[in-house]
């Protein structure tokens, strides 16, 4: 008897695609994505895990050249030359983690003993690229200038405290100290100013939170657009979509109206969450309101027109809860809604653009973290438009079909 | 008022509706009867424009329904089979959203809702919201949305499909004022009693042909049909039936423990009897049934129209 039960409770578990779906594929699909993000994937190629770094040279010397070329022996390292604008603004715009500048008096600064003239500029919304690259660059400027920075004090210590002392017997402690590797040393001597790049304002965003806020508010989103999308696949099973369509009404003027009502339910959930955070945690969301409003309409915009593509793919509820369950979480994984793409590899960074919410997220932080004008964000504003779009124009043609077929 | 020619629908190898053709005068109560699965539903969406036809052409009003399907859906309201409104909503509210949809001012529905509610018995209920109503009562909303836009010719799905006796013949008043007003009514149902009691016109159909069409007196001439005795029995075999007919010389058709005898039932009954009581034939209930839609139905396809 109960092998019986046993056998008949296994064969409706695998009859239900869902279940299998959620227990097998869904879990495997995040574990894969999880272990990228972690790096627990260690297979990676070195040009998957290459990190750009952009410089800048304006000293041009021997040493210099050398330093540059060391960072290029690197595989981590990609070197891109920019001018100083460039790069800042690269990085005011988070497009990359950090940016070396060699500044001119590097020969003075070794004679002298000075603070070496670099300085090491970084997104400090992506703290974990940004402290390893400095950790790179400080081990290599350590390995090519340290002996010389580190034996020019100890001369002039010499020359200062011990002024009896033999010239030859200087040269022999100088030559000894010359052996010694001054790479590791590096990691604990502050030799490089560091600098973070953030617009100059003076309300900018927790990171966290700002992390916090959007990734949660876009994958909730998500999830009530696809909960709007059964309310319709519901209006077909119950009959009102086929009254609707007995009436002089369009398919078009449903599909649009559907859409309208989506898009409202959209920003007033977005609004009501940073109003939230606002209240409960403090989130500047006046700074900028022309910035945030903007954006939120094309979130809301882009995620409704998602909605509206995945009801239009589906015949029946359960489809489409499965095929939305699996889209969603997939998007909220790859695009740094459940884990901030600051631990992601860069592989990973980049394929987050394919993700809604690597663009919402990355929209909010320009206007909470970075500090970016109005017209700064909209390239990312029109991408997030443009999807919007393309997704309602497929929707479209998808959407009569499936009437067609529901009429049948 | 409406006219259908040579008109066809198939989903896939299934043949739904076959090469028919009917006109329907206005004024009419027109009754598509026949079983589940007949073509009626479709029929009525390929009327109501929701459906394209394979072939055929249809006409309301002298106006070809593909050509002119927007002014068609004017002068047409629908009754769909199924419950089509919004649960969470009140009667109003539905009455106000369905009526807008069809075109109707918000002034010229405050006046024709309470007019509808009066009709349909539910103006003391029009604020509750639907899913607190029966399912007859929600019948009644139901028709009551295809009427906001003054239809003159209404469709209407299985209207009564799940409701008690008492919400049917409410919704059968209804159609007859509606009638009465001018309405022409095109009613679909697998009820013959239904048919009977409403329809000034009926099409029989079958595996989507119509097989006989006409008023009720006609339908009866068509079929020359004599009345029938029904005998149940829990033990009729192949052979004694068989037998039965041999010796009665009468048309019999035996399903499902009824056997079915098309006579004269007060020439034939006692012979009947005698004869069931000579061939073993137990006998647990004699019905003597006159000439109605069944019957005919019974005659024209050899089946009945529903399950007992």
């Amino acid at each position: 008897m109960i092998t019986t039960i046993f056998k008949k409770d296994l064969k409706l578990f695998f009859s239900n695609k869902k279940n299998v779906v959620l227990t097998f594929l869904i879990p495997i699909l995040l574990i894969s994505l999880f272990a990228f993000a972690f790096g627990g994937i260690s297979n990676e190629s070195s040009e998957d895990k290459q990190v750009t770094l952009l410089y800048a040279d304006f000293d041009s010397s021997s040493t210099s050249k050398k330093i540059k070329a060391q960072l290029d022996t690197l595989s981590t390292i990609n070197l891109m030359k920019v001018t100083l604008e460039e790069g800042n603004n690269a990085l005011v715009k988070g497009k990359f983690s950090g940016f070396l500048i060699l500044n001119k008096g590097f020969k003075d600064s070794l004679l002298l003993s000075k603070k070496l003239p670099i300085t090491y500029k970084y997104d400090a919304s992506n703290p974990f690229e940004a402290k390893m690259l400095q950790s790179i660059i400080t081990g290599v400027v350590m390995n090519t200038v340290g002996s010389q920075l580190y034996m020019h004090k100890v001369e002039n210590y010499m020359n200062t405290k011990f002024k009896t002392m033999s010239n030859n017997l200087k040269q022999r402690i100088l030559a000894d100290i010359s052996q010694v590797s001054f790479k590791n040393m590096a990691s604990t001597t502050a030799i490089i100013e560091a600098i973070p790049v953030i617009k100059k304002s003076s309300n900018t965003g927790n990171l966290g939170l700002i992390q916090a806020v959007a990734g949660t508010a876009i994958m909730m989103l998500l999830f009530s657009i696809s909960g709007v999308g059964v309310g319709l696949l519901e209006e077909k099973e119950s009959g009102t979509l086929s009254r609707l369509l007995y009436t002089p009404i369009k398919t078009t003027s449903i599909l649009y109206g559907k859409m309208l009502a989506t898009l409202f339910i959209s920003m007033l959930q977005l609004f009501t969450m940073f109003v939230f955070a606002w209240v409960a945690f403090d989130l500047p969301i006046f700074k900028d309101v022309i910035s945030l409003i903007l954006l939120t309409i094309a979130v809301a915009f882009s995620v409704s027109s998602f909605g509206v593509f995945l009801v239009s793919i589906s015949k029946t509820r359960q489809q489409l809860q499965n095929l939305s369950t699996i889209l969603i979480l997939l998007m909220s994984a790859i695009g740094g809604s459940m884990i901030p793409l600051f631990v992601m590899p860069s592989i990973m960074r980049k394929i987050a653009v394919i993700s809604l919410n690597y663009w919402g997220i990355q929209g909010y932080y320009d206007i909470f973290w970075r500090n970016l004008s109005t017209f700064e964000i909209l390239p990312r504003i029109g991408v997030l438009s443009l999807i919007g779009i393309v997704m309602l124009l497929i929707s479209i043609p998808l959407f009569k079909r499936n009437i067609v077929s529901l009429t049948n | 008022m409406i006219k259908v020619f040579n008109l066809e629908k198939h989903f896939g190898s299934v043949t739904a509706v076959n090469k028919i053709s009917f006109s329907i005068q206005k004024g009419e109560i027109f009754g598509l009867l026949g079983p589940n699965g007949a073509g009626k539903s479709t029929i009525i969406k390929i009327l109501s424009t929701l459906l394209k036809s394979d072939s055929g052409n249809v006409f309301i009003n002298g106006k070809e329904i593909n050509t002119n399907s927007d002014e068609c859906k004017k002068i047409i309201g629908v009754v769909p089979q199924e419950i089509a409104l919004y649960e969470d909503f009140s009667a109003y509210d539905n009455l106000m959203f369905w009526g807008q949809l069809n075109g109707v001012s918000k002034i010229s529905l405050k006046q024709k809702i309470p007019e509808l509610l009066h009709l349909i018995g539910l103006e003391d209920r029009k604020s509750d919201l639907l899913k607190t109503y029966s399912g007859g009562m929600k019948r009644r909303i139901n028709i009551a949305a295809a009427l906001l836009h003054n239809p003159k010719i209404l469709f209407m799905d299985e209207p009564t499909t799940g409701v008690d006796p008492q919400s049917r013949n409410k919704i059968f008043d209804i159609i007859e004022t509606l009638n009465a007003k001018g309405m022409t009514v095109v009613y679909t149902t697998h009820y013959m009693e239904e048919v009977e009691r409403l329809c000034n016109n009926i099409a029989i159909i079958d595996k989507g042909e119509i097989i006989a069409q006409g008023t009720f007196d006609e339908l009866q001439t068509q079929c020359d049909l004599n009345e029938y005795i029904l005998l149940k029995t829990p033990n009729a075999t192949d052979l004694a039936i068989t037998m039965l007919q041999k010796t009665i010389q009468l048309p019999i058709i035996y399903e499902k423990s009824i056997i079915s005898v098309q006579c004269k039932p007060h020439i034939h009954l006692q012979s009947l009897l005698n004869n069931c009581k000579r061939l073993k034939i137990e006998i647990t209930d004699i019905q003597i049934q006159k000439t109605n839609l069944e019957t005919i139905f019974l005659h024209l396809t050899g089946k009945q129209l529903r399950d007992y």
